[in-house]
């Protein structure tokens, strides 16, 4: 399946024009993941914002930096997408996320180049930003039942 | 675009975080599903949220098959 075709089944673009979304591949990196391979690890400074395209990754939250046992949160697949907080709020990576899949794919975005796309285009900057706090918004929801 | 559904995937015995993906179909009472290694029966399907585009919000009860 070739990128735009990925790309225009994740949420996060939803609502953008095919033009824009051209765009948006072209400031996409390819990275690939084997099992137990950190790709985000909690407290640390990141910038870029990861699509998983396919495979499962587990999202951990540890109560302190030596916490020997931190929970699981949540496990996420095909389509969503991890990093968007520090994207946002530009704060130390909230939670550690770690592939559990064999060869789990994602596309990362810099936070600099999606900045810079955002700044040049109104429209494709209002849709993502509103489609990320939707998908918080959904990861919210997720957490309330889960907890329930 | 064909529909996408976004599932947010809750386990019944609450040890397991769940999982949230996107699939291409909505799943059905008594569908098998696989999250990783784990395989589940889904129990109920719920529309969590109002579609918007050619996005489904689904909340799905799992609970894990039997051998």
């Amino acid at each position: 399946m070739d990128l735009l075709t990925v790309l225009s089944k994740v949420e996060l673009f939803d609502g953008i024009t095919p033009y824009e979304l051209e765009a948006v591949a072209k400031i996409c990196h390819q990275r690939s993941y084997q099992v137990g391979d950190s790709i985000i690890t909690q407290g640390d400074h990141g910038d870029d914002l990861y699509v998983i395209c396919d495979g499962f990754v587990e999202v951990l939250h540890s109560e302190t930096p030596s916490d020997p046992s931190p929970r699981a949160i949540v496990n996420l697949g095909q389509g969503q997408i991890v990093g968007e907080m520090a994207l946002v709020d530009r704060g130390p990576r909230s939670a550690t996320v770690r592939a559990i899949s064999e060869k789990t794919i994602v596309q990362v975005i810099e936070r600099e180049d999606f900045e810079k796309l955002c700044d040049e285009n109104y429209h494709l900057g209002y849709i993502v930003m509103r489609n990320i706090a939707a998908d918080l918004s959904f990861k919210l929801r997720h957490q309330h039942l889960t907890n329930q | 675009m064909p529909a996408s559904y976004k599932v947010s995937y809750v386990i019944q015995e609450r040890n397991h975080p769940g999982a949230i993906l996107n699939i291409d179909h909505r799943p059905l009472v008594g569908d098998r599903v696989v999250l990783g290694e784990q395989e589940f029966t889904v129990l109920e399907v719920i529309d969590l949220i109002p579609p918007r585009g050619d996005f489904h919000y689904l909340h799905v009860t799992l609970r894990r098959a039997e051998a």
